[in-house]
């Protein structure tokens, strides 16, 4: 089951097609599951990864993937080889993943792009690794072509996170 | 000997090591055990991903390839070597399944990543078949492991920080053409070779031969029907009919003549003017009553026309009548 919880508010029209989204990508259930706050003390920019710790008052089942919807920019990573720019964060296998809305304004604006987001970040959550067909969702979020496509997986990601989610099931 | 293995003697409790094709392990335990008699010393390993354990021999961890984690600098030679434009993928298939199994046992880290980025190379130029995607998925899935364990970084941020090397920002990937990967003395692909093999085999004789062969079997089947048709009707009645042009076809074939059936040069239909040299006899060795039969009943044609056509057809006529 994927829960997608709003940090900020947002249309709920926009989030049952997201969750119609997410439900034909991957072919499990999708749902708005609340809202939570931002933790203090996080900046202006998010830190990704310190906001996938420390938010609280999700609740979920063991196997749901929570996706966490903000409006607000979250900041770019230091890498040993560069920087990543970040419109989304999730540890590997892990259960919790943020995306962002901006650069766009709202999600009616830029549906496909952070749908797409909202795909690669999930997939990473099932383990997924990113790929070389520029069409699927798991292809690098930062090179321009990404945010054209649509949000779907190609062929080999889509059975890889099937297999995954099969075996996941508890 | 694998990139590390120099130093698995000091191999402790609690090290990280790499065993091939599984990922990054930790050593759990160094004991003895007796197996068949034998006392042996056993190194087991516990899989970080998922906890799987495996015990190697001590005397057979080299040999297998085990190694320790990758450092700080080799992961900083990875990414220098994936930064570098050394974009020269092996277009012989086999010859690349192999090197890149080689890679993968044995390269140590370097080796996963020059399995990856020769891949992705070739993945500019076509897409990956099945089994080398699924290769690729594999490499960098030890890769972004090995990474991680030597930098002490979550596995997502190793596998970004690879991927901004081989996907920069704001860039997208080049188109590849086969010409830029010819090597020098090779042709473009390095199949035309074999490309030119099968057309010289495929050449014109082998064009030609199987069709005659199909024509002749195709021909000698119709027609050993056809000519045994027209030899009824012949025998039949050859002047009723009337149709010029096969009557001509027929009568040379089974008239007899020796010259006129060569030079059509159709063995099955050479074979049955030489059967029917002894016309008379002829229809009676191919054994077909039924067909001889119509002549006969043809000669008692006025006789008994009930005979002739299909009864439920027949029947109606008369009732017609």
């Amino acid at each position: 089951m994927i829960r997608v919880v709003t940090l900020d508010p947002f249309d709920d029209k926009q989030l049952a097609k997201l969750n119609r989204t997410l439900y034909t990508a991957f072919g499990v259930g999708s749902e708005h599951s609340g809202s939570a706050e931002v933790p203090p003390g996080l900046g202006d920019p998010l830190d990704a990864e310190k906001l996938l710790d420390q938010v609280k008052g999700i609740r979920a089942y063991q196997d749901d993937k929570v996706l966490m919807l903000t409006a607000r920019k979250l900041k770019e990573r230091e890498l040993p080889s560069g920087v990543a720019p970040t419109q989304g964060f999730a540890r590997q296998g892990k259960d919790r993943a943020v995306i962002t809305l901006q650069p766009h304004k709202d999600l009616e604006v830029g549906f496909k792009p952070v749908a797409r987001h909202a795909l690669h970040q999930l997939g990473h959550l099932w383990e997924l690794h990113h790929c070389l067909d520029p069409r699927c969702s798991m292809y690098p979020p930062w090179t321009p072509s990404f945010s054209q496509g649509e949000p779907i997986f190609c062929t080999f990601c889509r059975e890889k996170s099937e297999q995954k989610i099969r075996l996941a099931k508890s | 000997m694998p990139e590390g293995s120099a130093s698995l003697q000091q191999l402790a409790v609690g090290d990280r090591v790499v065993y091939p094709n599984q990922g990054v392990c930790r050593v759990t335990a160094i004991d003895a055990k007796e197996v068949a008699g034998q006392k042996l010393v056993f190194v087991t390993m516990r899989r970080e991903e998922d906890g799987a354990v495996v015990m190697v021999p001590q005397a057979k961890v080299v040999a297998i390839g085990v190694r320790k984690v990758a450092g700080p600098e080799d992961v900083k030679a990875v990414f220098a070597f994936l930064r570098s434009d050394s974009d020269k993928a092996d277009l012989d298939w086999k010859q690349r399944a192999r090197t890149n199994l080689d890679r993968m046992t044995q390269g140590g880290i370097l080796g996963l990543a020059e399995v990856v980025k020769d891949l992705q190379v070739l993945s500019e130029l076509r897409p990956l078949p099945t089994k080398e995607r699924e290769l690729y998925d594999n490499a960098r899935h030890l890769l972004v492991s090995e990474v991680s364990a030597a930098l002490g970084t979550a596995e997502v941020n190793a596998e970004d920080a690879i991927d901004i090397v081989l996907f920069p920002p704001g860039r997208e990937r080049p188109k590849r053409t086969a010409a830029e990967f010819a090597r020098e003395g090779e042709d473009d692909l390095g199949l035309e070779g074999d490309l030119l093999g099968l057309d010289g085999d495929l050449d014109l004789p082998s064009d030609e031969e199987p069709a005659s062969e199909s024509d002749e079997e195709s021909s000698s089947e119709e027609g050993g029907e056809e000519s045994e048709e027209k030899e009824s009707s012949e025998e039949s009645a050859p002047k009723k009919r009337g149709r010029p042009p096969k009557a001509k076809a027929d009568a040379p074939a089974e008239g007899g003549e020796p010259a006129a059936p060569k030079k059509r040069g159709r063995p099955p239909k050479a074979k049955p003017p030489e059967a029917e040299g002894a016309e008379p006899a002829a229809p009676k060795k191919r054994g077909r009553p039924p067909k001889p039969k119509p002549p006969e009943v043809e000669g008692a044609a006025p006789a008994a026309p009930k005979k002739r056509g299909r009864p439920p057809k027949a029947k109606p006529a008369e009732t017609e009548d």
